[in-house]
């Protein structure tokens, strides 16, 4: 478990404190994978940085499992970055070793014997699927491989944790989500906890079960990915769900609704029951869906007439069929 | 030999095979004091790269004072160096003159730019490959000697090369201090007896060493380098498309 408890970060210059983080409590449980999203400039790549230390919080702890990583000696730190790996959003390997020399690297650092290091380092290939190209040199390798060849390395030692900093920030998209596969395998199958640094929603629905949304250096709201997503309360967190061209247009013409849907519910259908049944003409705006840890997640809006009892007779429709609805506009 | 064309100095020379004395004797000078320059100036130039602000491990005093020792020797013209060492040179190895001396006096005088030199190899080691092996738990000394050594090793190649024709230009004046060498040949035997021919030879030798050693040393640094392949360069150019 990773627990940040009141974490402030200031970079402190001769042109004036910058303010990264501000009072941030959050808490990783083992075995999730914990979303971290925020426009770039919110704090994240610091938060995540906070966590094995690579940066000092100026105020507030950090603990793993318990243990004050903040308070811990040189030598304990470093066991504890052993037990968190991390990849990058530039990958950061090695160029001058080739990859399998690169995922042995942490490996030669504890002294790990020749043959061990060897076996494991196979083993490490085979489950990124590079086996093949154990002898490439990075800069013969595609950025998707480069990217396996880190997830390689940063397990090798096999950690708890694995800290993801914009993983797949420079990624195209097909390669994007064969690297979030990948990810959601290890935090599947290997029990690895994730934290997943990102500023793309896709990530956090993709991978994560957890998330935090991170808003001008403090958490903005914090939860199920599920839950986040189908109620966001903060702005920052309406931003990044809902659709851009709807908050552009609120407040313009009549109330709107959104409705979301989750499982069962999504094979109701709502639009033509409201019409029938209420006699209500709700008019879709927006729909779509999405797949979130596995589960189908559907939003839709409506526009509803300016007439007070439609609206109420249609938000009982709802209420009676378990459709969660909320006016956001 | 017709005396008109050839002098009788270069006849001499020719004759007692000094040529190829000297041109060893230079060798010999330049790759013995570049092998100890970069004793010295190897670790100087880690320590000015880790202790620098922003560096692995700021520990800005020393960097200071190691900078400011660096730039004292570098910025004394070296035959001002040479002499102002003598005393130095006698004190330490009981002589001020000879191939030893010089060997010397070329040390002082290059470990300082060996120095600079290793410090901006390794300064152009990729930050990000840093902060991924102390996220993996390194120690500083582990960062310096797997990544950033071998990381730099290319451009730490290319500042050997031209450290060693540096120093091998600094050599030419031992004929200053009793020293050989070519440049002491040409300087010291030639120029008095106005034998044109000999130092012209002079030159020409000093410029294919030069030449070997220029062509030699990038060869080696273009070899050793994995991120130049025409392999890799190929694939670089398939993913920007």
């Amino acid at each position: 478990m990773i627990e940040l408890k009141n974490v402030t970060k200031i970079y402190p210059s001769k042109a004036g404190d910058t303010l990264a983080l501000e009072d941030v409590t959050l808490t990783v449980p083992d075995g999730s994978a914990y979303g971290v999203i925020g426009l770039s400039g919110a704090g994240k790549s610091t938060l995540v940085r906070c966590i094995n230390l690579l940066e000092k919080p100026t105020r507030g702890q950090v603990l793993l499992d318990g243990e004050d990583v903040g308070a811990a000696k040189k030598k304990r730190l470093r066991e504890l970055r052993r037990s968190i790996g991390m990849i990058f959003q530039s990958f950061n390997l090695l160029e001058q070793r080739t990859a399998a020399a690169n995922v042995r690297f942490p490996l030669e650092l504890v002294k790990t014997p020749r043959e061990e290091a060897k076996r494991r380092v196979e083993e490490l290939l085979a489950l990124v699927g590079l086996s093949e190209k154990a002898d490439a040199y990075p800069s013969q390798l595609s950025g998707g491989q480069k990217q396996r060849v880190a997830i390689a390395r940063a397990l090798a030692t096999s950690p708890k944790y694995l800290l993801c900093d914009e993983a797949t920030s420079a990624l195209d998209p097909a390669t994007t989500e064969s690297i979030l596969q990948l990810l959601k395998r290890i935090n599947r199958e290997l029990g690895v906890t994730l934290v997943v640094i990102t500023h793309e929603m896709k990530v956090v629905e993709r991978v994560c079960t957890h998330v935090a949304v991170l808003g001008q250096s403090r958490v903005a709201e914090e939860g199920r990915v599920e839950d986040v997503f189908s109620f966001p309360q903060s702005e920052i967190a309406k931003r990044l769900i809902l659709p851009e061209a709807l908050r552009s247009a609120a407040g313009e013409g009549g109330p709107k609704l959104r409705l979301v849907f989750h499982g069962e519910t999504g094979n109701e259908p709502v639009v033509a029951g409201l019409a029938r049944t209420c006699g209500v003409e709700a008019n879709i705006l927006f729909a779509d869906t999405r797949l979130i840890d596995g589960k189908s997640f559907g939003q839709m809006v409506v526009g509803l007439p300016c007439d007070e009892a439609q609206i109420a007779a249609a938000k009982r429709y709802l209420t009676a069929h378990n459709v969660v609805f909320k006016e956001e506009f | 030999m017709d005396a008109l064309l050839v002098s009788r100095l270069f006849t001499q020379l020719i004759e007692t095979n000094a040529f190829p004395l000297a041109v060893w004797e230079t060798i010999y000078l330049t790759f013995a004091s570049a092998a100890v320059a970069y004793l010295i100036g190897l670790p100087l130039g880690v320590v000015l790269a880790v202790t620098g602000r922003g560096g692995l491990k700021p520990v800005l005093w020393l960097n200071k004072a190691v900078g400011i020792v660096v730039n004292i020797f570098r910025s004394i013209p070296f035959i001002i160096l040479m002499v102002a060492l003598i005393p130095v040179s006698r004190a330490l190895l009981g002589t001020s003159i000879g191939n030893g001396a010089m060997i010397f006096m070329l040390v002082v005088a290059a470990a300082p730019y060996v120095a600079r030199m290793v410090e901006s190899s390794l300064k152009e080691v990729d930050a990000g490959v840093v902060e991924a092996a102390r996220s993996m738990g390194a120690s500083t000394l582990q960062i310096v000697w797997k990544v950033y050594l071998p990381e730099a090793k290319p451009s730490l190649l290319v500042g050997a090369v031209i450290s060693t024709v540096t120093i091998l230009g600094y050599s030419a004046m031992a004929g200053t201090i009793a020293a050989g060498g070519l440049g002491a040949l040409a300087v010291t035997q030639a120029r008095p007896s106005n034998a044109q021919d000999v130092i012209w030879l002079c030159v020409l030798l000093i410029v294919v060493i030069v030449q070997i050693i220029q062509e030699l040393g990038m060869y080696l640094a273009a070899r050793t380098d994995k991120r130049v392949r025409v392999k890799g360069r190929k694939n670089k150019a398939k993913e920007t498309k």
